[in-house]
Protein backbone atom coordinates (compact mmCIF):
# COMPACT_ATOMS: atom_id res chain seq x y z
CA UNK A 1 0.00 0.00 0.00
CA UNK A 2 1.43 3.55 -1.10
CA UNK A 3 1.79 6.24 1.27
CA UNK A 4 0.77 8.67 -0.73
CA UNK A 5 0.37 11.44 1.80
CA UNK A 6 4.18 10.65 2.90
CA UNK A 7 5.37 10.62 -0.95
CA UNK A 8 4.08 14.62 -1.11
CA UNK A 9 5.48 15.28 2.09
CA UNK A 10 9.12 13.94 0.60
CA UNK A 11 9.05 15.81 -2.63
CA UNK A 12 7.82 19.21 -0.58
CA UNK A 13 11.57 18.41 1.21
CA UNK A 14 13.02 17.77 -2.11
CA UNK A 15 13.02 13.89 -2.73
CA UNK A 16 13.08 13.65 -6.31
CA UNK A 17 13.11 9.39 -5.64
CA UNK A 18 8.97 10.36 -4.01
CA UNK A 19 7.73 12.12 -7.29
CA UNK A 20 9.08 8.54 -8.90
CA UNK A 21 7.63 6.35 -7.02
CA UNK A 22 4.34 8.54 -7.04
CA UNK A 23 4.47 8.37 -10.77
CA UNK A 24 5.13 4.43 -10.52
CA UNK A 25 2.24 3.78 -8.21
CA UNK A 26 -0.48 6.57 -9.90
CA UNK A 27 0.86 7.49 -12.80
CA UNK A 28 -1.17 4.19 -15.44
CA UNK A 29 -4.32 5.07 -13.39
CA UNK A 30 -3.62 9.05 -13.71
CA UNK A 31 -2.75 8.62 -17.72
CA UNK A 32 -6.28 6.68 -17.68
CA UNK A 33 -8.15 9.66 -15.94
CA UNK A 34 -6.29 12.44 -18.88
CA UNK A 35 -6.89 10.38 -22.11
CA UNK A 36 -10.77 10.01 -21.17
CA UNK A 37 -10.95 13.69 -21.16
CA UNK A 38 -8.01 14.69 -23.68
CA UNK A 39 -8.77 11.91 -26.11
CA UNK A 40 -5.32 11.52 -27.46
CA UNK A 41 -2.78 9.75 -25.87
CA UNK A 42 0.45 12.03 -26.44
CA UNK A 43 -1.89 14.99 -25.37
CA UNK A 44 -2.85 12.78 -21.96
CA UNK A 45 0.86 12.01 -21.25
CA UNK A 46 1.90 15.96 -21.69
CA UNK A 47 -1.02 16.68 -19.31
CA UNK A 48 0.38 14.17 -16.69
CA UNK A 49 3.68 15.03 -17.49
CA UNK A 50 2.75 18.59 -16.25
CA UNK A 51 0.47 17.57 -13.57
CA UNK A 52 3.43 15.43 -11.77
CA UNK A 53 6.01 18.74 -12.10
CA UNK A 54 2.86 20.84 -10.44
CA UNK A 55 3.05 18.20 -7.70
CA UNK A 56 6.21 18.86 -7.20
CA UNK A 57 6.35 22.43 -7.13
CA UNK A 58 3.25 22.62 -4.80
CA UNK A 59 4.23 20.02 -2.42
CA UNK A 60 4.59 22.70 0.27
CA UNK A 61 1.38 23.21 0.46
CA UNK A 62 0.07 19.82 0.79
CA UNK A 63 -1.14 19.94 4.26
CA UNK A 64 -2.21 15.85 5.23
CA UNK A 65 -5.05 16.75 7.56
CA UNK A 66 -6.94 18.04 5.09
CA UNK A 67 -8.62 15.71 2.16
CA UNK A 68 -6.82 12.50 0.84
CA UNK A 69 -3.10 12.58 -1.12
CA UNK A 70 -4.64 11.11 -3.49
CA UNK A 71 -7.58 13.63 -3.88
CA UNK A 72 -5.17 16.13 -4.15
CA UNK A 73 -3.30 14.60 -7.00
CA UNK A 74 -6.21 14.18 -8.87
CA UNK A 75 -7.59 17.47 -8.70
CA UNK A 76 -4.28 18.85 -9.84
CA UNK A 77 -4.39 16.19 -12.98
CA UNK A 78 -8.31 17.02 -13.44
CA UNK A 79 -7.73 20.73 -13.46
CA UNK A 80 -4.89 20.72 -15.95
CA UNK A 81 -6.57 18.43 -18.20
CA UNK A 82 -9.40 20.96 -18.27
CA UNK A 83 -7.44 24.21 -18.85
CA UNK A 84 -6.15 21.98 -21.87
CA UNK A 85 -9.44 21.21 -23.39
CA UNK A 86 -10.40 24.75 -22.77
CA UNK A 87 -7.26 26.10 -24.50
CA UNK A 88 -7.91 23.71 -27.51
CA UNK A 89 -11.55 24.51 -27.26
CA UNK A 90 -9.73 28.36 -28.05
CA UNK A 91 -7.43 27.44 -30.48
CA UNK A 92 -9.75 25.77 -32.87
CA UNK A 93 -12.31 28.12 -33.70
CA UNK A 94 -14.45 25.38 -35.58
CA UNK A 95 -16.30 22.75 -33.45
CA UNK A 96 -15.00 19.08 -34.64
CA UNK A 97 -16.92 18.28 -37.50
CA UNK A 98 -17.70 14.72 -35.92
CA UNK A 99 -18.19 14.69 -32.45
CA UNK A 100 -17.64 10.62 -31.17
CA UNK A 101 -20.48 10.20 -29.64
CA UNK A 102 -20.50 6.14 -29.54
CA UNK A 103 -16.52 6.59 -27.76
CA UNK A 104 -18.31 8.84 -25.17
CA UNK A 105 -21.27 6.93 -24.40
CA UNK A 106 -19.01 3.57 -23.74
CA UNK A 107 -16.69 5.88 -21.97
CA UNK A 108 -19.45 6.85 -19.68
CA UNK A 109 -21.14 3.25 -19.57
CA UNK A 110 -17.92 2.22 -18.94
CA UNK A 111 -17.39 4.67 -16.07
CA UNK A 112 -20.31 3.84 -14.44
CA UNK A 113 -20.24 -0.33 -14.59
CA UNK A 114 -17.32 0.44 -12.61
CA UNK A 115 -18.66 3.03 -10.23
CA UNK A 116 -18.00 1.07 -6.57
CA UNK A 117 -21.67 -0.12 -5.74
CA UNK A 118 -21.67 0.50 -2.69
CA UNK A 119 -21.03 3.91 -2.73
CA UNK A 120 -23.01 6.75 -1.86
CA UNK A 121 -21.73 8.76 -4.74
CA UNK A 122 -23.68 5.88 -6.77
CA UNK A 123 -26.12 5.89 -4.52
CA UNK A 124 -26.91 9.00 -4.66
CA UNK A 125 -26.28 9.68 -8.89
CA UNK A 126 -29.23 6.77 -9.46
CA UNK A 127 -31.67 8.84 -7.48
CA UNK A 128 -31.45 11.35 -9.97
CA UNK A 129 -32.97 11.52 -14.29
CA UNK A 130 -31.03 9.72 -16.08
CA UNK A 131 -30.25 13.18 -18.57
CA UNK A 132 -28.73 15.01 -15.35
CA UNK A 133 -26.98 12.22 -14.01
CA UNK A 134 -25.63 11.74 -17.98
CA UNK A 135 -24.91 15.75 -17.19
CA UNK A 136 -22.98 15.37 -14.11
CA UNK A 137 -21.18 12.32 -15.78
CA UNK A 138 -19.75 14.14 -18.61
CA UNK A 139 -18.70 16.85 -17.37
CA UNK A 140 -16.94 14.98 -14.39
CA UNK A 141 -14.94 12.01 -16.18
CA UNK A 142 -15.23 13.95 -20.02
CA UNK A 143 -14.49 17.42 -18.98
CA UNK A 144 -17.46 18.23 -20.50
CA UNK A 145 -18.54 22.34 -20.57
CA UNK A 146 -22.25 23.43 -20.29
CA UNK A 147 -22.24 24.52 -23.87
CA UNK A 148 -20.95 20.84 -25.02
CA UNK A 149 -23.78 19.14 -22.30
CA UNK A 150 -26.16 21.43 -24.41
CA UNK A 151 -25.00 20.70 -27.82
CA UNK A 152 -25.65 16.60 -26.65
CA UNK A 153 -28.65 16.96 -25.36
CA UNK A 154 -29.95 19.17 -28.19
CA UNK A 155 -31.10 21.33 -25.37
CA UNK A 156 -30.99 24.74 -24.29
CA UNK A 157 -28.10 26.15 -22.56
CA UNK A 158 -29.91 27.88 -19.74
CA UNK A 159 -31.78 24.85 -19.30
CA UNK A 160 -28.85 22.31 -19.14
CA UNK A 161 -27.45 25.15 -16.34
CA UNK A 162 -30.21 25.13 -14.44
CA UNK A 163 -30.69 21.09 -14.80
CA UNK A 164 -27.51 20.27 -13.53
CA UNK A 165 -27.32 22.76 -10.91
CA UNK A 166 -30.08 21.15 -9.52
CA UNK A 167 -29.01 17.69 -9.78
CA UNK A 168 -25.93 18.81 -8.05
CA UNK A 169 -27.98 20.26 -5.26
CA UNK A 170 -30.04 17.09 -5.18
CA UNK A 171 -26.96 15.06 -4.76
CA UNK A 172 -24.97 17.34 -2.15
CA UNK A 173 -28.11 17.07 -0.33
CA UNK A 174 -28.03 13.12 -0.29
CA UNK A 175 -24.44 12.95 -0.05
CA UNK A 176 -24.41 15.13 3.18
CA UNK B 1 -22.13 35.79 -1.74
CA UNK B 2 -24.62 33.66 -0.02
CA UNK B 3 -23.56 30.24 1.51
CA UNK B 4 -26.12 28.27 -0.88
CA UNK B 5 -24.34 30.06 -3.85
CA UNK B 6 -20.88 29.14 -2.51
CA UNK B 7 -21.90 25.55 -2.40
CA UNK B 8 -23.27 26.02 -6.30
CA UNK B 9 -19.63 27.38 -7.30
CA UNK B 10 -17.57 24.77 -4.86
CA UNK B 11 -19.79 22.08 -6.89
CA UNK B 12 -19.13 23.40 -10.29
CA UNK B 13 -15.45 24.03 -9.95
CA UNK B 14 -15.13 20.02 -8.72
CA UNK B 15 -16.84 18.50 -11.43
CA UNK B 16 -15.12 20.56 -13.99
CA UNK B 17 -18.31 23.47 -15.28
CA UNK B 18 -16.80 26.63 -13.42
CA UNK B 19 -15.11 29.14 -15.77
CA UNK B 20 -10.96 29.39 -15.24
CA UNK B 21 -11.37 32.76 -13.61
CA UNK B 22 -14.00 31.43 -11.09
CA UNK B 23 -11.85 28.16 -10.06
CA UNK B 24 -8.59 30.97 -9.59
CA UNK B 25 -10.97 33.01 -7.28
CA UNK B 26 -12.10 29.98 -5.12
CA UNK B 27 -8.41 28.50 -4.93
CA UNK B 28 -7.44 32.43 -3.67
CA UNK B 29 -10.28 32.35 -1.07
CA UNK B 30 -9.43 28.60 0.01
CA UNK B 31 -6.16 29.30 0.23
CA UNK B 32 -6.61 32.25 2.77
CA UNK B 33 -9.69 30.49 4.74
CA UNK B 34 -9.33 27.04 6.01
CA UNK B 35 -13.08 26.48 6.29
CA UNK B 36 -13.65 27.37 3.07
CA UNK B 37 -11.03 24.75 2.37
CA UNK B 38 -12.02 22.20 4.30
CA UNK B 39 -15.83 22.47 1.96
CA UNK B 40 -13.67 22.39 -1.21
CA UNK B 41 -11.78 19.24 -0.03
CA UNK B 42 -15.20 17.64 1.46
CA UNK B 43 -17.33 18.66 -1.89
CA UNK B 44 -13.91 16.61 -3.99
CA UNK B 45 -13.75 13.50 -1.88
CA UNK B 46 -16.95 13.15 -2.89
CA UNK B 47 -16.84 12.37 -6.71
CA UNK B 48 -13.67 11.09 -6.19
CA UNK B 49 -14.27 7.42 -6.68
CA UNK B 50 -14.98 8.43 -10.03
CA UNK B 51 -11.03 8.64 -10.79
CA UNK B 52 -10.81 4.74 -9.84
CA UNK B 53 -13.14 3.60 -12.43
CA UNK B 54 -10.43 5.22 -15.38
CA UNK B 55 -8.69 2.16 -16.94
CA UNK B 56 -5.08 1.82 -15.67
CA UNK B 57 -2.78 2.29 -19.05
CA UNK B 58 0.73 1.48 -19.50
CA UNK B 59 2.84 4.74 -18.46
CA UNK B 60 5.75 5.09 -21.25
CA UNK B 61 8.98 4.51 -20.64
CA UNK B 62 10.40 7.80 -20.98
CA UNK B 63 7.68 9.73 -19.31
CA UNK B 64 10.07 9.76 -15.75
CA UNK B 65 12.62 11.07 -18.03
CA UNK B 66 11.46 13.84 -19.41
CA UNK B 67 9.58 14.69 -16.00
CA UNK B 68 12.86 15.01 -14.43
CA UNK B 69 14.48 16.73 -17.52
CA UNK B 70 11.62 19.46 -16.90
CA UNK B 71 12.20 19.85 -13.19
CA UNK B 72 16.06 19.79 -13.76
CA UNK B 73 15.47 23.28 -16.54
CA UNK B 74 13.82 24.90 -14.01
CA UNK B 75 15.07 27.60 -11.72
CA UNK B 76 14.88 25.19 -8.35
CA UNK B 77 17.86 23.01 -9.91
CA UNK B 78 19.93 25.81 -9.15
CA UNK B 79 19.16 26.58 -5.49
CA UNK B 80 21.19 24.89 -3.54
CA UNK B 81 18.97 22.95 -1.31
CA UNK B 82 14.65 23.40 -1.96
CA UNK B 83 13.23 23.70 1.75
CA UNK B 84 10.06 22.38 2.40
CA UNK B 85 8.96 26.10 4.34
CA UNK B 86 9.13 27.71 0.90
CA UNK B 87 5.94 26.51 0.35
CA UNK B 88 4.00 29.95 -0.11
CA UNK B 89 1.38 28.96 2.21
CA UNK B 90 2.64 26.70 5.06
CA UNK B 91 -0.15 25.95 6.86
CA UNK B 92 1.51 24.70 9.82
CA UNK B 93 2.63 28.03 10.39
CA UNK B 94 -0.74 28.99 10.38
CA UNK B 95 -2.10 26.33 12.95
CA UNK B 96 0.82 27.36 14.93
CA UNK B 97 -0.14 30.72 14.67
CA UNK B 98 -3.86 30.01 15.32
CA UNK B 99 -3.16 27.92 18.75
CA UNK B 100 -0.82 30.64 19.95
CA UNK B 101 -3.45 33.42 19.43
CA UNK B 102 -5.70 31.38 21.29
CA UNK B 103 -3.40 30.87 24.10
CA UNK B 104 -3.28 34.91 24.48
CA UNK B 105 -6.93 35.35 23.15
CA UNK B 106 -8.12 36.92 26.35
CA UNK B 107 -5.21 39.29 26.36
CA UNK B 108 -5.61 39.87 22.70
CA UNK B 109 -9.57 40.78 23.10
CA UNK B 110 -8.96 43.02 26.13
CA UNK B 111 -5.86 44.84 24.01
CA UNK B 112 -8.65 45.07 21.11
CA UNK B 113 -11.75 46.61 23.00
CA UNK B 114 -8.91 49.11 24.27
CA UNK B 115 -7.43 49.81 20.98
CA UNK B 116 -11.44 50.16 19.75
CA UNK B 117 -12.32 52.64 22.45
CA UNK B 118 -9.24 54.83 21.98
CA UNK B 119 -8.58 54.67 17.96
CA UNK B 120 -12.18 54.39 17.51
CA UNK B 121 -14.34 51.37 15.13
CA UNK B 122 -12.94 51.96 11.63
CA UNK B 123 -9.21 50.98 12.39
CA UNK B 124 -10.57 47.00 13.20
CA UNK B 125 -12.94 47.09 10.53
CA UNK B 126 -10.64 45.22 7.34
CA UNK B 127 -10.28 47.14 4.54
CA UNK B 128 -11.74 46.14 1.53
CA UNK B 129 -9.93 45.94 -1.74
CA UNK B 130 -10.58 48.18 -4.20
CA UNK B 131 -9.34 45.92 -6.86
CA UNK B 132 -8.21 42.34 -7.18
CA UNK B 133 -6.67 40.52 -9.70
CA UNK B 134 -5.53 36.47 -10.23
CA UNK B 135 -2.01 36.26 -11.96
CA UNK B 136 -1.33 33.44 -14.48
CA UNK B 137 1.33 32.06 -15.94
CA UNK B 138 2.19 31.00 -19.40
CA UNK B 139 0.35 28.11 -18.64
CA UNK B 140 -2.75 29.94 -17.18
CA UNK B 141 -1.74 28.26 -14.03
CA UNK B 142 -2.94 30.37 -11.40
CA UNK B 143 0.10 31.94 -9.51
CA UNK B 144 -0.93 34.70 -6.98
CA UNK B 145 -3.68 36.93 -6.31
CA UNK B 146 -3.24 40.47 -5.94
CA UNK B 147 -5.40 42.74 -3.53
CA UNK B 148 -5.11 46.45 -4.49
CA UNK B 149 -6.29 48.56 -1.56
CA UNK B 150 -7.75 52.00 -1.93
CA UNK B 151 -4.91 53.86 -0.31
CA UNK B 152 -2.64 51.73 -2.33
CA UNK B 153 -1.48 48.86 -0.03
CA UNK B 154 -1.03 45.92 -2.36
CA UNK B 155 -1.79 42.25 -1.04
CA UNK B 156 -0.08 39.23 -2.85
CA UNK B 157 -0.95 36.17 -1.84
CA UNK B 158 1.20 33.49 -3.67
CA UNK B 159 -0.14 30.47 -4.97
CA UNK B 160 2.36 28.15 -5.89
CA UNK B 161 5.69 28.12 -4.80
CA UNK B 162 8.10 30.26 -7.11
CA UNK B 163 11.50 29.06 -6.99
CA UNK B 164 13.23 31.59 -7.97
CA UNK B 165 17.34 31.15 -8.19
CA UNK B 166 18.88 32.65 -5.35
CA UNK B 167 20.63 35.61 -6.71
CA UNK B 168 17.09 36.54 -8.08
CA UNK B 169 13.84 38.18 -6.38
CA UNK B 170 10.34 38.24 -7.28
CA UNK B 171 9.43 41.94 -8.12
CA UNK B 172 5.78 43.26 -7.93
CA UNK B 173 4.40 45.54 -10.80
CA UNK B 174 1.57 47.40 -12.28
CA UNK B 175 0.82 49.90 -14.56
CA UNK B 176 -1.68 52.65 -13.02
CA UNK B 177 -2.32 53.82 -16.86
CA UNK B 178 -2.90 51.26 -19.28
CA UNK B 179 -0.49 53.59 -21.73
CA UNK B 180 1.73 54.20 -19.12
CA UNK B 181 5.26 52.26 -17.70
CA UNK B 182 4.98 49.68 -15.54
CA UNK B 183 5.86 51.14 -12.02
CA UNK B 184 7.23 48.27 -9.23
CA UNK B 185 5.05 47.94 -5.90
CA UNK B 186 8.04 45.90 -4.35
CA UNK B 187 9.35 43.02 -3.74
CA UNK B 188 8.78 39.90 -2.15
CA UNK B 189 12.18 39.33 -1.64
CA UNK B 190 11.59 36.24 1.04
CA UNK B 191 9.63 34.16 -1.69
CA UNK B 192 6.30 34.63 0.26
CA UNK B 193 2.99 35.97 0.42
CA UNK B 194 3.05 39.70 2.30
CA UNK B 195 1.56 43.71 1.89
CA UNK B 196 3.19 46.19 -0.13
CA UNK B 197 2.95 49.98 0.97
CA UNK B 198 3.58 52.36 -1.95
CA UNK B 199 2.80 56.19 -1.69
CA UNK B 200 1.67 58.65 -4.81
CA UNK B 201 -0.03 56.41 -7.12
CA UNK B 202 -3.68 56.80 -7.69
CA UNK B 203 -6.26 54.25 -6.36
CA UNK B 204 -6.18 51.33 -8.15
CA UNK B 205 -8.58 50.90 -11.20
CA UNK B 206 -10.34 47.90 -12.71
CA UNK B 207 -8.43 46.58 -15.53
CA UNK B 208 -5.08 47.45 -14.14
CA UNK B 209 -2.18 45.34 -15.51
CA UNK B 210 -0.47 43.43 -12.59
CA UNK B 211 2.87 41.67 -13.08
CA UNK B 212 5.66 39.65 -11.15
CA UNK B 213 9.22 39.33 -12.95
CA UNK B 214 12.12 37.71 -11.66
CA UNK B 215 14.64 40.24 -11.09
CA UNK B 216 18.55 40.77 -9.82
CA UNK B 217 18.81 40.89 -6.36
CA UNK B 218 18.18 44.38 -4.80
CA UNK B 219 15.09 44.97 -7.82
CA UNK B 220 15.21 45.13 -11.59
CA UNK B 221 18.44 47.90 -12.14
CA UNK B 222 16.46 49.76 -14.72
CA UNK B 223 13.01 50.40 -12.69
CA UNK B 224 11.13 48.83 -15.18
CA UNK B 225 10.55 44.91 -15.68
CA UNK B 226 13.55 42.89 -17.07
CA UNK B 227 13.23 39.11 -16.08
CA UNK B 228 11.12 36.40 -17.10
CA UNK B 229 7.53 36.85 -16.02
CA UNK B 230 6.07 34.55 -13.50
CA UNK B 231 2.47 35.74 -13.76
CA UNK B 232 0.18 38.48 -15.33
CA UNK B 233 -3.27 39.39 -14.88
CA UNK B 234 -5.63 42.41 -15.30
CA UNK B 235 -7.67 43.22 -11.94
CA UNK B 236 -11.58 43.50 -11.50
CA UNK B 237 -13.54 44.99 -9.03
CA UNK B 238 -14.80 42.50 -6.72
CA UNK B 239 -18.44 42.21 -6.02
CA UNK B 240 -18.65 43.04 -2.17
Amino acid sequence: MTDHAQLIEACAAGDRAALKRLLDAEGGRMLGVATRMLRRSDLAEDAVQDAMVLVWRRAGQYDPQRGSALGWIYTILRNRCLTMLRNEARETPTAPDVIDETREGSVLDHAWDRLDHASDLRRCLEGLDAGTRRAILSSYVLGHSHGEIAGRMKAPLGSVKSWVRRGLSKLRECLS
Amino acid sequence: MTDRAMDVLIDEVVVGLAEDADVARLEALAAEDPVLAARLDVARAKFAALDATADELAVPQDLWARIDAELNSEPTATAPQPTPSAGVIDLSAVRAQVSRWRASALTGIAAALVMAILLGWNVLTPQDPAVVAILLDARGEAVAMVEGMPDNTTRVTLLERQDVPPDQVMQVWTKPRADGPPVSLGLLETGRSRTLTIQGLPTPNPQQLYEITAEPAGGSPTNLPTGPILGKGLAKAPVI
